[in-house]
């Protein structure tokens, strides 16, 4: 990295957000990082450096979100890059979450980051620079069985990116969306996943799938350090990718995913073109 | 006998929802169709027949939403196909729209639906039957569309959802298929049914010209039929070979298949960074 950039990173007492903490401040970067609790943070981060600001946000709260960038902007200046990283897996059948359970899991992985988007682009708009990356999941382009309310989440993530991109392309503005594959993370902890209460005995798919993800806890073949360096990679991009899958994994899922639907496309090209008025045809 | 088949429809009072209440009762089937306003849905749909159960629900809350399924199965005795039709527009940059325009578009259109999954599926799995169609968007699968970011993302989530959703019940005799229109000719785009947002900011200029696009050209000159694309679900309702996405309008198509190679594409320029994170 040639400059100082400041970074804003949700989620950063562990995980990715973590590895990418410490792997910026190693380099030199200017970093804030949230986390609900600022204690764990700084203990997580354990380091000296004038570059480091730790911030407790509650990030479903707009006004800790918004005070918290007015805290990083009066600090470094200018604000280049923000991770939107916070984010928890939530597992079960959609029967067995509540309405609650849902919200809640959308408050964090949905929610939070548009406030962050909502409250850091009046800074991004007035530098006419800047580049937000969202952490998706490779659950947001194929979701698993039994985690139909993470993938939702996941998948809204990809949209919002998206659009996003569209939006604020014209005011300097790069978006992009990260769709991990198995990270050796505490992803898959109970500090990190939250598995429904409320089995039904119906849903043994859902129960074989929680235990073959549960045990592969330790054992993901992804790197999280590699995942932090990838992610600095593409933030320093004059042309950086609006989609950017981590993982061997993640890169077959999508594939594969991307094949069955475009098949199923094709299989069904006659009714899905069998729908338009007739006479539109001559006034296009 | 098929045309015994128990549909219960969100979102009723008009747009496809409506247009495909119609088509049912006039096919012969039992319908029970939900709006948010009772007088609203019964003048629409103008149908005195016992096969019609017209339900006052308000989908964002689930007592609401369970007293329908619960009026639904007394009344015909069983429901076989639930449409997750409920749904609306809104247009507006990330940064203009509220935590609570954001949320309400998310309530009706993704919270709405998973009320009614959670509601419907015990007495589809007592069943060991059903079909549960959720009417997404083109837009749940193409987010390129400047200042539909939030609308997109609803849509999004309900592709996610209903895909994790076909996976756990299919091995319990129930289907699913996410439904995603291009552009219909219903009143999806006119004043008072797309939102806009209270605050616009000026450097969203782009965001501006795709909500005057959609206000003032694209209104009521959509190239999709409504009529046709009820007959489409009604052809895949119930069927062993039902699609798991059903993408409706050649605009929808032409889309479809233009996202999948630009994903691909990138996926594939990318590759090697992708594929360096392995231990």
């Amino acid at each position: 990295m040639n400059n100082k950039k400041v970074w804003f990173i949700t989620g950063a007492s562990k995980g990715f957000g973590l590895s990418l903490v410490k792997q910026l401040l190693d380099a030199g970067q200017l970093v804030a990082a949230t986390s609900r609790n600022q204690q764990e943070l700084i203990e997580a981060v354990n380091t000296q450096s004038d570059g480091f600001l730790p911030l407790q946000v509650d990030l479903v709260n707009e006004s800790s979100v918004s005070l918290a960038l007015q805290h990083t902007y009066e600090t470094f200046g200018r604000i280049d890059v923000v991770i939107n990283n916070a984010g928890y897996g939530i597992g079960g059948a959609i029967e067995e979450l509540t309405d609650k359970e849902t919200r809640q899991a959308f408050d964090v992985n949905v929610f939070a980051t548009l406030n962050v988007i909502r409250y850091v682009m009046p800074y991004l708009r007035k530098q006419r620079s800047g580049h937000i990356i969202n952490i998706s999941s490779i659950a947001g382009i194929a979701p698993g069985t039994g985690w139909a309310i993470y993938g939702a989440a996941k998948y809204a993530v990809i949209g919002l990116s998206e659009v996003l991109a569209a939006d604020v392309k014209s005011l300097g503005i790069k978006v992009t969306v990260v769709a991990p594959g198995a990270f050796r993370t505490n992803f898959l902890t109970p500090d990190s996943l939250t598995l429904t209460t409320n089995p039904i005995a119906d849903y043994e798919d859902v129960r074989a799938s929680h235990s073959k993800y549960l045990k592969m806890d330790g054992e993901q073949a992804g790197d999280p350090e590699k995942a932090a360096a990838s992610i600095i990679k593409i933030a320093g991009e004059a042309n950086p990718p609006l989609y950017l899958l981590l993982g061997g994994d993640a890169y077959n899922r999508a594939l594969t995913k991307l094949d069955a639907l475009q098949s199923e496309i094709y299989e069904w090209q006659d009714l899905t073109c069998s729908t338009d008025f007739e006479y539109d045809l001559k006034s296009i | 006998m098929e045309n015994k088949k128990v549909w219960f429809v969100t979102g009723a009072s008009k747009g496809l929802g409506l247009a495909l209440v119609k088509r049912l009762l006039n096919e012969g089937y039992s319908v029970a169709a939900t709006s948010r306003s009772i007088s609203d849905l019964n003048k629409a749909v103008n149908d005195d027949s016992d096969r019609f159960l017209p339900l006052a629900v308000n989908i964002k809350d689930e007592s609401s939403v369970q007293e329908a399924v619960e009026k639904a199965i007394s009344t015909f005795g069983k429901i076989d196909i639930v449409v997750n039709n409920a749904g609306y527009g809104l247009v507006g940059g990330l940064e203009e729209l509220t935590d609570d325009e954001a949320r309400d578009n998310f309530d009706v259109n993704v919270f709405g639906s998973l009320n009614v999954i959670r509601k419907a599926l015990p007495y589809l799995r007592d069943q060991k039957s059903g079909h549960i169609i959720n009417i997404s968007s083109i837009g749940g699968f193409v987010g390129g569309y400047p200042g539909f970011g939030i609308y997109c993302a609803t849509k999004f989530a309900v592709n996610g959802f209903s895909e994790a959703l076909a996976q756990e019940v299919n091995p319990l005799g129930i289907k699913v298929t996410i439904v995603e229109p291009g552009y219909f000719r219903t009143n999806f785009l006119s004043e008072g049914s797309l939102i806009t947002p209270k605050n616009q900011i000026s450097d969203y200029q782009n965001v501006r010209d795709a909500q005057n696009l959609h206000q003032n050209n694209l209104d009521q000159q959509q190239p999709g039929d409504p009529e046709k694309a009820a007959a489409a679900m009604i052809k895949i309702a119930g069927a062993d070979d039902a699609p798991l996405n059903l993408f409706l309008g050649a605009d929808a198509y032409d889309l479809a298949h233009k996202k999948i190679a630009e994903v691909k594409n990138e996926l594939e320029a990318w590759k090697e960074l992708t594929t360096s994170t392995a231990f």
